[in-house]
């Protein structure tokens, strides 16, 4: 019955990913790169979300060094960074991570530096749930594939 | 699957496009036209994670795709293969270079549809990008239903393109304006007597935002640029000097914006014109080239310490002479409906205007000249009268020795043995290239009564040069008596729908209305006159929308290139700096010129030697188009 490990796992994922909808973790835009995932590219979407959690380390971390400095804190750059995190977590579907983003980037265009790091916290602590979330759920892909790879030499033998 | 919808292309060996290697999933039905399929697509985005969205679901759509993730890669991609993409796709934020700045230097070099995108969906930030001239703007994240329809920007801008080739017969109000807000940059017109329709074109040196409010008129999105400097003809030479002063290869904006000095100029706006001057050259140069032999002639007026290669200054050189069509492409005209009669007045020309830029194009054509208004004469008689135009050219070429106002209008008409539906066929227009018509300082009151400082009488004396003071002259107000002077001031008025700072009147004669047109023209009135510095009464108010209006421009010292080619099909595709002026010209009458030299003195001259040489003919308009040498900078 090793098949079973396969599909039942197939299962925890799509439960993981219902209850990741439901919290507006993510949103139909990650549904949509599934989609996109076929034989050409056949592990696109953990490599754009691999891509995508490496900018967003280098994206917080530019902006807790940013906010650091109380006198000398450029806001605008902290606007550019905001702008491209939010655009790739909007492309990936990161939703709650975008709605701090974009709260975040009103604080700093007001130069509020207070929000700016009450925003930063929030956003490291949705940044850090959508990242070990993601990781299970990958985590679980792996167990699939390896499972339903397992099958296989079963199969023929 | 279906592989076969899967469009190879052949281009790009080095780069890295994905298209080969991608097998679609599902294959888009067959019956569906192959178009969109295989669209050339470069993507340019710092963000790599978007980037690979994209470069996905743009395979998807069965789009060759080109990933980049600097701006400045992407524009040496995009300059090395010049012709292979169809559309560019860009983040508005990158780090090494501005969406913006990428958007119209590739709007500006390629031509290419741009569609921006950004996180930012905020109305400005949209806005902004609809005014810097992208053809569409996409709020991350990007879809796929929104990449399906990219390819209407191409077929778009393709299609936009057609027609106007084939407006080349009659150019309609839109593309006239629009191609003058295109060249307004160059505009440095001072004297726009057109107030009537156009309120939004003043002053625009400092007031930036009026100004891109005022761009929004402008119906194609994808010609509207970045505000705009007027660029006078003080302003270029400004430029010019620092220009040669760095190295036209060393200049950088930077630098050149400091040896400039000048207030309220921002590096933006030195760059672009930078850009478009480099462009300028360089197409100028392989224009040159080309036309190798023709062009040797002329180098030897142009400023020698410009570090410009002596092509290119002869190119503009001739540009300046107003006869670059005449001269440079003379060897391709051969129709002989048309002649074409030019001043050869090189002395005239000063060194310092060699570089200047020409005016983007005005074309007047005969079925604009409905419109006009002047009372002496009813529209129906003008509009009836223009096909009926001998073929007389008549060149009117106004230069004050100082060099402020040079004209050279080149009037073809159409012979009489010209069948009717030819003369008709062709629209007799009046193109006026100013290439620098912006005199700032001078505060001159024009009122609309005031004419042209210049008015030539030709009664019977076409031989004989008239000279007129022109200083008196200018401060008159000389109001045509003739009714045919003043119908030539409203073409002009009207169909460049800017003031005419120069305008030549062409002369009347009595012979020219001839075939089958009731004119009220009276033969003896032929009056070419110039009409530096008055307001046509009889404005086209979309028209003008790139001239600057500015309060006083004195005749003397506007530097002003008219020249006009009556051409058949008045509009000439690429933006030529040349325009048509339809004139009356009796039979027996010649080509005439009449230069205002030193400011003070009217000088009318016989040009048949030049008629002979340059024939233009309507395959030699087409070829300009191609060949686009003069419609560089208008761009």
């Amino acid at each position: 019955m090793l098949g079973w490990g396969a599909s039942r796992l197939e299962a925890d994922m799509d439960r993981l990913l219902a209850l990741l909808l439901h919290q507006g973790v993510l949103d139909g835009q990650f549904l949509e790169l599934r989609q996109l995932q076929d034989e050409s590219a056949p592990n696109f979407v953990s490599e754009v979300v691999c891509i995508y959690l490496r900018e967003s380390d280098k994206h917080l971390r530019s902006l807790r060094t940013l906010l650091s400095d109380a006198e000398t804190t450029d806001y605008k750059k902290i606007g550019v960074h905001l702008n491209q995190f939010m655009g790739s977590s909007s492309s990936i579907g990161a939703k709650r991570v975008r709605n701090v983003c974009l709260i975040f980037r009103t604080a700093s265009e007001q130069s509020n530096r207070t929000g700016c790091l009450r925003s930063l916290e929030v956003l490291e602590y949705e940044y850090c749930y959508l990242e070990n979330k993601l990781h299970e759920l990958f985590h679980m892909e792996q167990q699939k594939v390896l499972a339903s790879a397992v099958r296989y030499p079963l199969l023929l033998g | 699957m279906m592989m076969a919808t899967v469009q190879r292309f052949p281009m790009f060996s080095s780069l890295s496009t994905t298209t080969n290697s991608y097998v679609p999933r599902e294959v888009e039905e067959p019956s569906r036209d192959q178009f969109p399929a295989g669209l050339r697509v470069l993507v340019v985005d710092d963000d790599m994670t978007c980037l690979k969205i994209l470069e996905q679901m743009l395979q998807k759509c069965s789009y060759h795709v080109t990933i980049c993730c600097q701006a400045k890669i992407a524009l040496a991609i995009l300059r090395e293969r010049k012709g292979g993409f169809d559309l560019v796709i860009s983040d508005v934020h990158m780090p090494d270079m501005d969406g913006f700045k990428l958007l119209e230097v590739v709007g500006l070099e390629m031509d290419l549809p741009v569609i921006m995108m950004s996180a930012d969906g905020r109305t400005s930030a949209v806005m902004k990008g609809i005014k810097h001239g992208a053809c569409d703007y996409l709020i991350k994240p990007v879809r796929m239903e929104e990449l399906k329809n990219i390819w209407q920007h191409v077929l778009r801008k393709k299609f936009n393109e057609c027609k106007e080739v084939e407006q080349s017969g009659s150019v309609e109000d839109n593309d006239h304006q629009r191609r003058m807000t295109d060249d307004g940059e160059y505009a440095s017109s001072a004297n726009d007597g057109n107030d009537g329709g156009w309120k939004s074109h003043k002053k625009k040196r400092d007031a930036k935002d009026d100004e891109d409010n005022s761009e929004l008129e402008n119906d194609d999105p994808s010609t509207s640029k970045k505000p705009r400097v007027v660029w006078s003809v003080e302003l270029h030479q400004q430029f010019v000097v620092a220009v040669s002063h760095l190295g036209i290869e060393k200049a950088v904006p930077k630098k050149i914006l400091e040896l400039m000095n000048v207030p309220g100029l921002t590096r933006e706006n030195v760059a672009s014109h930078l850009q478009k001057f480099r462009l300028y050259l360089k197409r100028v140069n392989g224009m040159a080239q080309h036309q190798g032999g023709i062009s040797a002639s002329f180098c030897g007026a142009v400023e020698p310490n410009t570090k410009i290669p002596p092509q290119a200054l002869a190119a503009l050189q001739a540009e300046l002479l107003g006869r670059p069509a005449g001269n440079l492409v003379m060897p391709t005209m051969d129709q002989p409906i048309l002649l074409p009669a030019s001043i050869q007045n090189s002395t005239c020309i000063p060194a310092g205007c060699g570089v200047a830029f020409g005016q983007p194009i005005m074309k007047c054509q005969s079925n604009v000249s409905k419109q006009f208004s002047q009372p002496n004469v009813s529209s129906e008689n003008v509009s009836s009268g223009f096909p009926s135009w001998s073929s007389n050219q008549l060149n009117v070429m106004v230069s004050p020795a100082n060099l402020s106002i040079q004209n050279n209008m080149l009037v073809q008409m159409l012979q009489q043995q010209q069948p009717p539906s030819m003369s008709s066929e062709s629209g007799h227009a009046i193109n006026v290239q100013p290439s620098c018509l912006v005199v700032p300082s001078q505060s001159s009151n024009n009122t609309p009564a005031v004419n042209s400082p210049l008015s030539v009488h030709q009664n019977a004396s076409y031989n004989s040069n008239g000279v007129f003071d022109y200083s008196s002259v200018t401060s008159q107000s000389n109001i045509m008596p003739l009714a045919g002077g003043q119908i030539t001031d409203c073409n002009v008025g009207l169909l460049n729908g800017y003031l005419v700072p120069g305008a030549v009147p062409s002369s009347v004669t009595s012979c020219s209305v001839s075939t089958g047109s009731s004119t009220v023209w009276q033969p003896q009135n032929s009056s070419l006159y110039v009409n530096s510095s008055a307001r046509l009464p009889g404005q086209v108010p979309n028209m003008s929308e790139s001239y600057e209006a500015k309060a006083g421009i004195s005749t003397e010292e506007m530097h002003m290139r008219n020249l006009g080619f009556v051409g058949k099909g008045t509009s000439i595709p690429s933006r030529f700096a040349v325009e048509d002026i339809g004139t009356l010209v009796d039979e027996s009458s010649y080509d005439k010129t009449s230069v205002i030299n030193g400011g003070d003195r009217v000088k009318q001259e016989l040009n048949l030697d030049f008629m002979e040489s340059a024939k233009v003919g309507i395959p030699v308009l087409q070829h300009y188009s191609s060949s686009d040498f003069m419609g560089v900078l208008s761009k």
